[in-house]
């Protein structure tokens, strides 16, 4: 595909903009909301994750792929994956410095009240943050066409 | 704290595995120094929970303090945490011959971490879910490894990697399900003992979930029909990749397949199913000769050494199929052993072909006089694998045939004699060329443009890897006794004759 073709894909449409514009919150909240109620009902930070990603696809299409990869910038994407690894990672092994085992939730139960629940839900935030950057920037690396996929194997799940 | 062991060895690399891909947003080299203290943990870890393993017996963990059959158990035995302590060992060794070789990005020592911990949870894991879970870990790091090269001959490879290691893991989760639809659990031990109870061991539905399961397993360790995305996998992928997922990927599958024969469907099982046993044997069989008869064939020295792994695994299969305590322990030094010198092998071929860009079987001609230690170590590594007295493949394949003979299982031992000729016969030709050949290359080194463009310098500690890799290939025998006492504490509840 040739870079004229490419440019040529994107048609600014003011009612394209503008519905995204009011849907993306929502879409986002949606997302927060199937992240959250992963502890106890369908839903969790897989589904989570690849609803918040597709909020950036969508502003893709809209404002077009490269304003959305120029606003969105890639450190935030890395460590939105290094930090949901870490989150996870740190919840876990809280609870063996606490004298438990991995993950093992109601150890924080002596700091607040209801730290299951707590606990399961960063869990899956974290997850979701994994899931979303890795959504956006396979995104965004198929979008750059194969010149850029040699030198970044981004592939991490 | 050593309580706590099996689960750190897991989370380590995960953690190691999430640092560089942040940090190559501040600098591009931060990679390897992070890869290497991570696997500096992992190695002091790993050794120290072989070490509690073999003085005080099998250690459990339950994540999250769940009880066992509904919790996801971690257990470690003499076996695992013998192939643990290998992984760690393997990858920290790679990681020296990775700092020149490259690729230098961050993300690939993310990917290298991760897959780290893919092959450790498959090791440590006894629950049938949690491996499968870990299998796919495995998998989709080592795809993008291979991936990381930079022909697209390496992109095309990872295709196929991908699209037939996919499938595999696939008939494996197939296979728990019936499983789980069998007995209700997911917990290895529990599996063990509610199989044979809640359904017999010849139903249709425990026999299906063995195929299932065992064909998925045996498309990752790459046994003959199954085998072909290995060859242009290990040929394809940048030469650090090839050391290290020749030396890891298909021994922790291997690995797998043991566990799920000796800890899943046991060997009463395999008794009461000759026809599952005997098709697991006939399959080994076929996997050694084919292999051995298609690497003779090989032009290209990464092929022919990638076809020798389809038969070398043939042997541990074959080994672990025959299940008497002693092709059993026979298998599991083969296969430690197989590690240690494939990875070397794959090691000296980077090591050769930067140094005088020689990849085929006839350009290897004379290189003995030209690279001396590299051909040294390669020819050690060579006659080692071929069995060797003094060398670890002898004794693992030794083993092997002795407990073939003990079961009296005659067509095997014909074909395991049969398979130290046809090793030979594809290594001798290359020790023959390596030393008493004319050689067919002349030019310089700057002269020859490396296929996989990541640098041709030749460092230290890449010869060093290679170097070390032959000596391990002797030294091991040493360690046998050891490991023979480690596997006979853990093992006879397994075996259970």
């Amino acid at each position: 595909m040739s870079s004229d073709e490419r440019t040529g894909l994107y048609v600014e449409s003011t009612i394209i903009m503008t519905t995204v514009r009011v849907v993306a919150p929502f879409v986002l909240t949606f997302a927060l909301f199937v992240m959250f109620h992963g502890a106890d009902s369908p839903g969790g930070g897989f589904q989570g994750g690849v609803i918040a990603g597709s909020v950036v696809m969508m502003l893709a299409f809209a404002y077009g792929i490269d304003a959305a990869r120029e606003w969105l910038d890639v450190r935030v994407v890395a460590s939105l994956a290094s930090g949901g690894v870490l989150t996870f990672a740190a919840i876990g092994l809280g609870t063996i410095l606490l004298g438990g085992n991995f993950l093992e939730y109601h150890l924080y139960e002596q700091f607040i009240s209801h730290a299951i629940a707590y606990g399961i839900e960063l869990v899956e935030l974290g997850i979701g943050g994994i899931v979303a950057s890795v959504a956006i920037g396979l995104f965004f690396l198929l979008a750059a066409g194969f010149g850029h996929a040699v030198d970044a194997p981004e592939d991490e799940s | 704290m050593i309580e706590q062991l099996p689960v750190l060895l897991v989370v380590l690399p995960i953690i190691g595995g999430a640092i560089p891909l942040a940090a190559s947003l501040v600098s591009d080299r931060a990679g390897w120094p992070v890869a290497t203290l991570t696997l500096i943990g992992q190695a002091v870890l790993a050794g120290l929970l072989a070490w509690t393993v073999s003085t005080s017996g099998t250690v459990s963990y339950a994540v999250g303090g769940f009880a066992a059959p509904y919790g996801i158990e971690l257990v470690v035995d003499g076996l695992s945490g013998a192939v643990a302590l290998l992984v760690a060992v393997v990858s920290l060794g790679v990681l020296a011959y990775a700092r020149q070789a490259g690729p230098h990005s961050g993300p690939f020592y993310g990917l290298y971490l991760l897959l780290v911990a893919g092959l450790t949870g498959m090791t440590v894991t006894g629950d049938v879910f949690n491996l499968y879970v870990f299998l796919e870990i495995t998998g989709l790091a080592a795809y993008g490894l291979v991936a990381s090269g930079r022909d697209a001959s390496a992109a095309v490879a990872a295709l196929k990697y991908l699209i037939i290691g996919t499938v595999g893991a696939s008939l494996y989760l197939l296979g728990i399900g019936y499983l789980l639809a069998a007995t209700g659990t997911l917990n290895m031990a529990d599996l063990a003992t509610k199989l044979g109870e809640m359904a017999a061991y010849d139903s249709t539905l425990v026999l299906t979930a063995f195929g299932l399961m065992v064909g998925g397993l045996t498309v990752k360790v790459a046994l003959f029909p199954l085998h072909t995305w290995q060859p242009d996998a290990y040929a394809n992928a940048p030469d650090t990749v090839s050391a290290f997922i020749s030396a890891l990927v298909s021994t922790v599958s291997a690995y797998a397949l043991a566990r799920l024969l000796f800890s899943v469907f046991t060997v009463e099982f395999l008794t009461a199913v000759p026809v599952a046993r005997w098709a697991l044997v006939g399959l080994a069989c076929v996997s050694i000769i084919a292999g051995s008869a298609l690497a003779v064939s090989q032009d290209s020295v990464q092929r022919m050494l990638a076809y020798s792994s389809v038969s070398q695994f043939g042997l541990v299969v074959a080994g672990f199929a025959i299940a008497t305590p002693l092709a059993v322990v026979g298998a599991t030094v083969h296969l430690l052993g197989h590690a240690v010198m494939k990875g070397g092998l794959f090691a000296a071929t980077g090591v050769i072909e930067r140094e005088t860009g020689a990849t085929t079987v006839n350009g290897y001609a004379g290189m003995g006089s030209r690279v001396p230690l590299p051909a040294f170590s390669f020819a050690v590594l060579s006659l080692a694998m071929v069995g060797v007295p003094p060398a670890v493949g002898f004794v693992g394949k030794w083993y092997i045939v002795l407990g073939a003979v003990n079961a009296e299982n005659w067509p095997v031992v014909a074909v395991l004699l049969a398979s130290t000729l046809l090793t030979l016969a594809y290594f001798a030709r290359l020790v023959e060329r390596l030393y008493f050949a004319e050689a067919t290359i002349h030019s310089e080194p700057d002269e020859v443009p490396v296929t996989d463009g990541s640098g041709q310098a030749v460092s230290f500690g890449m010869i060093a890897v290679v170097v070390i890799a032959a000596a391990l290939a002797v030294a091991l025998t040493a360690a046998v006794p050891e490991l023979q006492a480690m596997l006979e504490d853990t093992l006879p509840p397994l075996l259970n004759q």
